[in-house]
């Protein structure tokens, strides 16, 4: 099973420190959701005042959050719509570029990943004032966008490279025209990395805080709205938050696994 | 272009060059351009101006006086000289006052006051603090992850390292909030113990030093270290192991002379990352110092936007920022000996 090149003390030792760096990442999240459970009035789990739903129906009528709610999903929507053109325009002319090209615009596209994200939301502040858009959820949506298209760019590139072009030419030479391969055969090839990019650019956006900080202005996302209640006045209703991440989160990392494991009993 | 008409067709292949000209220039060059442009900018502050008017009008009225008590002829031409120039002056800052005028120049750097430059200092010490421990304390996880372990092993080692990196930055912030908390985990455990007396304010202050940054920032970013580091890691061929451990090689040499020097764009990446993400965080700092620990460079940048509304020095700190990440960036790139191609697998 093991490729043991350790002997088993030092097999033994790696192990204890591997399970001690997974309960460093999962007890401070089990503290953070078993709070979301106390009747105590302050996020706490050490002033247990009994077990209690309550701040789940709480957060079922808090207005704010359910409308940043709204927000976050028109937000990812818009990058989703922004984002995943680019990146596929994107990645199209950098397979076909060479060399020396290819690297120069290549740095260009993928420096948004590599950019603090503050700057981002300064910089995307800035150029929409310019034009008199003051912040708010388009300039989030711009602001997002610009790092989010260079992830989907990525992905569009990696699918692009086990891509073969021989089914391209031969279609050409049978007198298709470039229109019709692309809509034909290239967008088919596509289109399970283009659903993968739409997912990964939605969690993306719907996750970001740093560059939507400072390009919402005065309007909010969900995330941002959870941000303002950690700062002035904590409440277990941003727990009971915390607990749907954690289960969304755990649902669907298990899920993927067992449709992994299937597909490679299957082969 | 050739090639990409060849490929493409005229018409598809311009409509790809546009819209990626567009997200370069709209999205990402023009914007940052702009930011930079801010910086570099600035307009005299108002208090100033007027009050050189104030002393200009003070001047006028006094020669005034001095005008209607002169008898002498000559004396007075020269008076009414003399206020009419002011009174020219005082009228052009008087327009200046009301739109004054954009000057160009670095003053917006070196304007940052000692106490702001100490904090960006600090801040990006920090960050190559957390970066450092997180590199040491990443890579045995990412080693067993990738080489030591089965595959089944591996893959349950992989989703658990995934779910704490897919939930939300702010939630794993606020997991740290409540466990420094004054009657948070640490503290309510030690006085249950009886090493504190809570109910008279006998708690350890965790969250007033910047430690507390310090700490919730490595849970934050940790994981940015240990994913890049697996994927290289992954493709290392076991049998290099295996044959230099048949060799004689002990466990030290084989990791410093087969598995770091593998390992090589996966460290540059999880450190460039983990630096970039924690020198300019501003969920950490705002979370955890809840305004009574120190500052970080972030929250001097906010706070130029959204509360002096000074966007020229905001944006100057901002690019202040840019530099040195990007420094780190090409810094790393030459002591790893990486491409950019490398970096964004």
């Amino acid at each position: 099973m093991s490729t043991s090149t350790e002997s088993r003390g030092a097999q033994f030792l790696l192990n204890a420190y591997v399970a001690l760096f997974c309960l460093y990442l999962f007890l401070p999240l089990g503290v953070m959701s078993a709070a979301a459970f106390n009747s105590f009035d302050y996020p706490s789990v050490t002033q247990w005042r009994g077990f209690t739903l309550k701040w789940f129906v709480a957060l079922a009528h808090d207005q704010r959050i359910l409308e940043g709610l709204r927000n976050s999903v028109l937000v990812a929507l818009g990058v989703i719509a922004v984002s995943i053109p680019a990146g596929l325009a994107g990645a199209l002319i950098l397979t076909r570029l060479g060399q020396r090209s290819g690297t120069m615009l290549y740095s260009v596209l993928v420096s948004p990943v590599l950019t603090p994200g503050i700057i981002l939301g300064i910089s995307s502040l800035i150029f929409w004032r310019e034009f008199g858009v003051p912040g708010g959820l388009f300039v989030a949506v711009m602001a997002q966008s610009s790092f989010i298209a260079s992830y989907a760019m990525l992905l569009f590139l990696a699918r692009l490279q086990r891509q073969d072009r021989t089914l391209e030419e031969a279609a050409l030479d049978l007198g298709a025209s470039h229109t019709m391969v692309f809509r034909r055969i290239t967008l088919p090839f596509l289109a399970p990395t283009a659903f993968t990019a739409a997912v990964v650019a939605f969690l993306q956006s719907f996750e970001n805080y740093n560059t939507t900080v400072f390009a919402i202005g005065g309007e909010w996302t969900l995330v941002t709205e959870i941000a303002s209640r950690l700062r002035f006045g904590l409440s277990p209703v941003i727990n009971v938050v915390g607990v749907i991440f954690v289960v969304l989160t755990v649902v669907a990392a298990v899920t993927y696994v067992l449709l992994k494991g299937r597909r490679a009993v299957a082969h | 272009m050739a090639s990409l008409a060849r490929a493409y067709g005229r018409l598809l292949a311009f409509l790809f060059a546009a819209i990626t000209l567009l997200w370069i220039l709209v999205l990402v060059l023009v914007p940052l351009g702009a930011m930079i442009d801010q910086a570099l900018w600035w307009r005299e502050s108002k208090g100033d101006v007027s009050l050189a008017i104030d002393r200009l009008y003070n001047d006028i009225a006094l020669a005034q006086l001095d005008r209607n008590s002169e008898k002498d002829p000559a004396k007075q031409a020269a008076l009414d000289q003399q206020i009419a120039q002011k009174q020219a002056e005082a009228t052009a800052l008087e327009a200046q006052e009301k739109n004054p005028p954009k000057t160009y120049g670095f003053a917006n750097f070196t304007r940052m006051s000692g106490l702001h430059f100490y904090i960006f200092v600090r801040t990006i010490l920090y960050a190559l603090m957390v970066t450092l421990l997180a590199l040491v304390v990443c890579y045995p996880v990412a080693y067993v992850v990738a080489l030591a372990s089965g595959p089944r092993k591996a893959i349950v080692l992989t989703v658990a390292l995934i779910i704490p990196y897919a939930i939300n930055e702010l939630l794993r912030v606020y997991a740290w909030l409540m466990i420094l908390d004054y009657r948070g985990v640490i503290n309510g455990v030690l006085g249950w113990l009886g090493f504190l007396d809570l109910d008279n304010r006998g708690w350890i202050p965790f969250l007033e030093s910047p430690s507390a940054v310090f700490v919730a920032m490595i849970y934050t970013y940790v994981l940015f270290m240990v994913f890049p580091m697996v994927n290289t890691l992954e493709t290392l061929d076991r049998n290099q192991i295996e044959a230099a451990r048949d060799l004689g090689a002990g466990t030290l040499r084989i990791h410093r002379r087969i598995i770091i020097p593998h390992a090589k764009p996966g460290i540059a990446v999880g450190c460039i990352m983990t630096f970039m993400l924690s020198a300019g965080s501003y969920s950490v700092p705002a979370i955890m110092t809840r305004g009574q620990g120190g500052d970080w460079f972030s929250q001097l940048v906010y706070r130029q936007f959204y509360e002096s509304n000074n966007w020229n020095m905001g944006s100057a700190y901002a690019v202040s920022l840019l530099v040195v990440c990007t420094a780190f960036i090409l810094i790393m790139m030459r002591l790893f000996g990486v491409g950019l191609r490398d970096i964004a697998k």
